[in-house]
């Protein structure tokens, strides 16, 4: 034996073990909070971090997670922590968390420090699934706002008809007009068709030669078969031209009933103009689904996007996850492992349970606990849970639950929010400029659930505001629209609003509705609507104005022409049925002459035969 | 370098005289396993505790080192092969599983199949390599020594910068 060997190896021990009690907090701690900015994108903060390898302990004093869209203020903030974690985990660059205490957890903290944090090169996360939730917020926020922010502000400003039909350039006259001109042209066209045709005057040649026919005159059996004949070559002649008749009759009413010509399309040029104006006017189609999404939609998306952000943080870490953690690259003479069983199939990161207290950035205690927060679910085969609430003295109750699974094919996530009790006194319960009122006193309850699976969301928020009194103050109302508003919540102690949001049937789907919305709409109708129908007429009638008699006048001037020009061809073919009956009837009496004669010469003939 | 050189020459004198066979013998086989087996391993730590602790020749450690590594290079697929063979064995398909889920022994990382195949290969290789070693020792000092302390190598490194500095620190150190 080595004595100095030994004695070797012991001052070595001992030196790892000093430096590392020395440094190696610190040293994580800096790691910590690096890998932790990085994920966040914005400061992560670590005060007093100590780990305690003996006791498979980490602690620290205070943790500020930084709000990366405020950098001057923290999403969260949390006082001592300890944690316990496994140690052979950490063997395979594992970290097993088997239970954390977390206490004084506080929401949107302020900062003394700006929280700003630049994420070095290389390390930018591509956050695919977190896209798609800002997505959702984004389209939620844009429906909304198209489909009654606008309208309806729109709505206070004074209806000028007169300015407004100065700057509308009205389509439907010009259009009336070129139909005019192109029926005219082609109504001459046919005139000059039927005046030109040369068919009366081969009727008439015709005709003259079937009267100057003399059957009763005829002695000689030859002439009648020559007139017969004669007249079988007219007919011919006068079929031909019945032909050429009826291929202009149909010729002109193929024309007729072409839509180049139609007048049928003259309501929708109007349609279109009127549309136009009403376009230009914004008139607001008043419904109790505006009048909710103007007064409530803004609060509604807020609050909307402050629950789709846990799923966006849920998504975000659940997207890495997607990316197979340990999919094994074996390198050259790197050799294979061998699994002989699942023992160590653990995630990089597994916190199987944490022991929260706090408070909310409205002095709720709050406790709870989360449980198997992870970076493979399909390893620990547990969804995350959360369930934290609070109460507080004055009858205030806050409850959070839900679950993100991510372990079949689609990841589905579900949150269940409560938030009852809470003092309404001095706030304005929606920020639109249609109810600027506060109220003096009132309590509000908040409930709202949210449910996705992969990228189909559905979701309802209720918010329900009890006990009113409005501080409508001595100010009057500003226009007609916010009086009405006043006067609805005058008599109402009680507003409930209830905000479906879901795409489960295809599109997006936004539907606001309150208890309120018939009050307005009953008084909107009374009132506002009575206006806004009548700067309708208005417009209506200006357009109509605008168009004049046109249509009218193209309506019965294409009647006079068509009825013109049927009767013409209608002259035109009786001529020529006329002629060929006239035909048909000589060509008959002149078989009946021919016949006679026959008789008269075979009778002739068995006389002087002697029969 | 200073501390190679130590060795390297420390290693001559121990195998002119110096040095016990088994000492020699004892490094020799230590410094295969290290070499042969891949360096980040557990079981490098209890050899390398034993180098420490045990009176074997560090010299001769890390000559075999040298030398087995570089063979261990090339060897590796073989070795692949031969650990894949031993761990789908079905008769030790108990032995493996229970040693897997044991933490302990699960660390030594002999579910691999080149940790597995060289530490086995460089066990087996001892057996004999031990007592070759001895026998290549002894025979070293009666017919070879001589004529290697004379070949121009060893005398350009005795005669070199770096031997002279070794040689007055050695006696700065009273060695």
């Amino acid at each position: 034996m080595r004595v100095k060997g030994i004695v070797f190896l012991l001052i070595v021990a001992v030196l790892v073990f000093l430096i590392s009690w020395i440094s190696v907090d610190s040293m994580i701690e800096e790691e910590i909070e690096y890998q932790a900015s990085i994920a966040n994108g914005a400061l992560v903060e670590i005060d007093g971090l100590d780990i305690d390898i003996i006791d498979l302990k980490v602690r620290w004093d205070k943790l500020q997670v930084t709000n990366p869209e405020n950098t001057m203020s923290n999403t969260f903030e949390t006082g001592e922590m300890e944690l316990d974690f496994l140690f052979w985990p950490t063997w395979w660059e594992r970290v097993i968390v088997e239970d954390v205490v977390l206490k004084g957890l506080k929401m949107d903290t302020e900062r003394e420090t700006d929280g700003y944090f630049e994420i070095p090169e290389g390390e930018e996360d591509p956050d695919a699934e977190a896209g798609f939730v800002a997505e959702v917020i984004g389209d939620v926020t844009s429906e909304i706002s198209q489909n009654a922010k606008m309208q309806f502000t729109d709505i206070k400003t004074d209806l000028n008809v007169d300015s407004l039909m100065a700057e509308l350039d009205l389509r439907a006259p010009e259009k009336i007009d070129s139909l005019k001109n192109g029926i005219e042209q082609n109504y001459q066209k046919w005139d000059s068709t039927f005046a030109n045709t040369g068919i009366d005057k081969e009727i008439a040649s015709i005709e003259k030669a079937i009267n100057a026919i003399d059957v009763k005159s005829m002695k000689d059996p030859k002439k009648a078969i020559a007139a017969i004949k004669d007249v079988q070559k007219m007919a011919k002649q006068v079929d031909s031209l019945k032909a050429n008749a009826e291929g202009i009759k149909k010729g002109f009413q193929e024309d007729l009933s072409s839509a180049k010509f139609s007048t049928g399309n003259i309501d929708k040029w109007i349609e279109e103009d009127y549309r136009q104006a009403m376009d230009m006017a914004k008139l607001p189609t008043i419904d109790a689904g505006n009048i909710a999404q103007s007064i409530f939609g803004k609060n509604l998306v807020a609050d909307y996007a402050g629950y789709m952000e846990y799923v966006a943080i849920a998504r975000k870490y659940g997207s890495q996850r997607t990316n197979g953690e340990d999919e094994e690259k074996i390198e050259r003479y790197e050799g294979k492992d061998y699994k002989f069983s699942d023992k160590y199939d653990w995630p990089k990161l597994w916190i199987q349970n944490i022991n929260l207290s706090g408070e909310t950035k409205t002095a709720i205690k709050i406790a709870g606990q989360i449980t198997n927060i992870s970076s493979d679910q399909k390893k620990t085969k547990e969804p995350i849970k959360f369930n934290i609430g609070g109460k507080d003295d004055g009858n205030r109750e806050m409850k959070l639950t839900g679950e993100f699974n991510y372990l079949g094919e689609e990841p589905t996530e579900a949150i269940n929010f409560s938030y009852n009790g809470f003092s309404l006194a001095g706030t304005k319960i929606s920020p639109s400029e249609l109810l600027p009122y506060p109220l003096n006193e009132g309590a509000g309850e908040v409930s709202a659930s949210v449910s996705i699976v992969d990228k189909r969301f559905d979701s309802e928020i209720d918010y329900s505001m009890k006990g009113l009194s409005f501080n409508f103050g001595e100010n009057l109302p500003q226009g007609q629209v916010q009086q009405l508003i006043r006067d609805a919540v005058s008599d109402a102690s009680q507003i409930d609003v209830s905000a479906l949001i879901d795409n489960v049937n295809g599109p997006l789907d936004v539907k606001i509705r309150s208890n309120l919305d018939d009050l307005f709409v009953n008084a909107l109708k009374g009132t506002v609507s009575k206006e806004v129908d009548q700067a309708r007429q208005k417009i209506e009638s200006e357009v109509q104005n605008r168009i004049g008699n046109r249509k009218e006048e193209l309506l019965v001037f294409k009647k006079e022409k068509e009825a013109e020009i049927r009767k013409k061809s209608e002259q035109l073919e009786n001529r020529v049925n006329d002629v060929a009956k006239k035909a048909e009837s000589k060509k008959k009496e002149l078989e009946k002459k021919k016949k006679e004669l026959e008789d008269a010469l075979k009778n002739k003939l068995k006389d002087k035969i002697g029969f | 370098m200073l501390l190679i050189l130590k060795y390297i020459a420390k290693l001559l004198k121990a195998l002119a005289s110096e040095a016990s066979p088994n000492q020699l013998a004892g490094g020799f086989i230590l410094g295969m396993i290290i070499g042969m087996t891949p360096v980040m391993s557990i079981h490098n730590l209890v050899i390398l505790v034993l180098v420490i602790i045990l009176k074997v020749n560090i010299g001769m450690v890390i000559l075999a080192f040298l030398v087995f590594s570089g063979i261990a290079y090339l060897a590796d697929p073989l070795f692949h092969s031969f650990g894949g063979w031993l761990l789908e064995m079905e008769s030790m398909q108990t032995i493996w599983t229970n040693m897997y889920n044991n933490e302990f022994w699960a660390t030594t990382k002999f579910y691999n199949t080149v940790v597995l195949g060289s530490l086995i290969t460089a066990v087996i290789l001892c057996l004999p390599g031990f007592p070759l070693t001895r026998v290549g020792v002894i025979q070293y000092r009666k017919h070879i020594h001589e004529r290697v302390m004379k070949t121009k190598l060893v005398k350009a490194l005795k005669g070199s910068k770096l031997y002279s500095i070794y040689q007055t620190v050695n006696k700065v150190r009273g060695k």
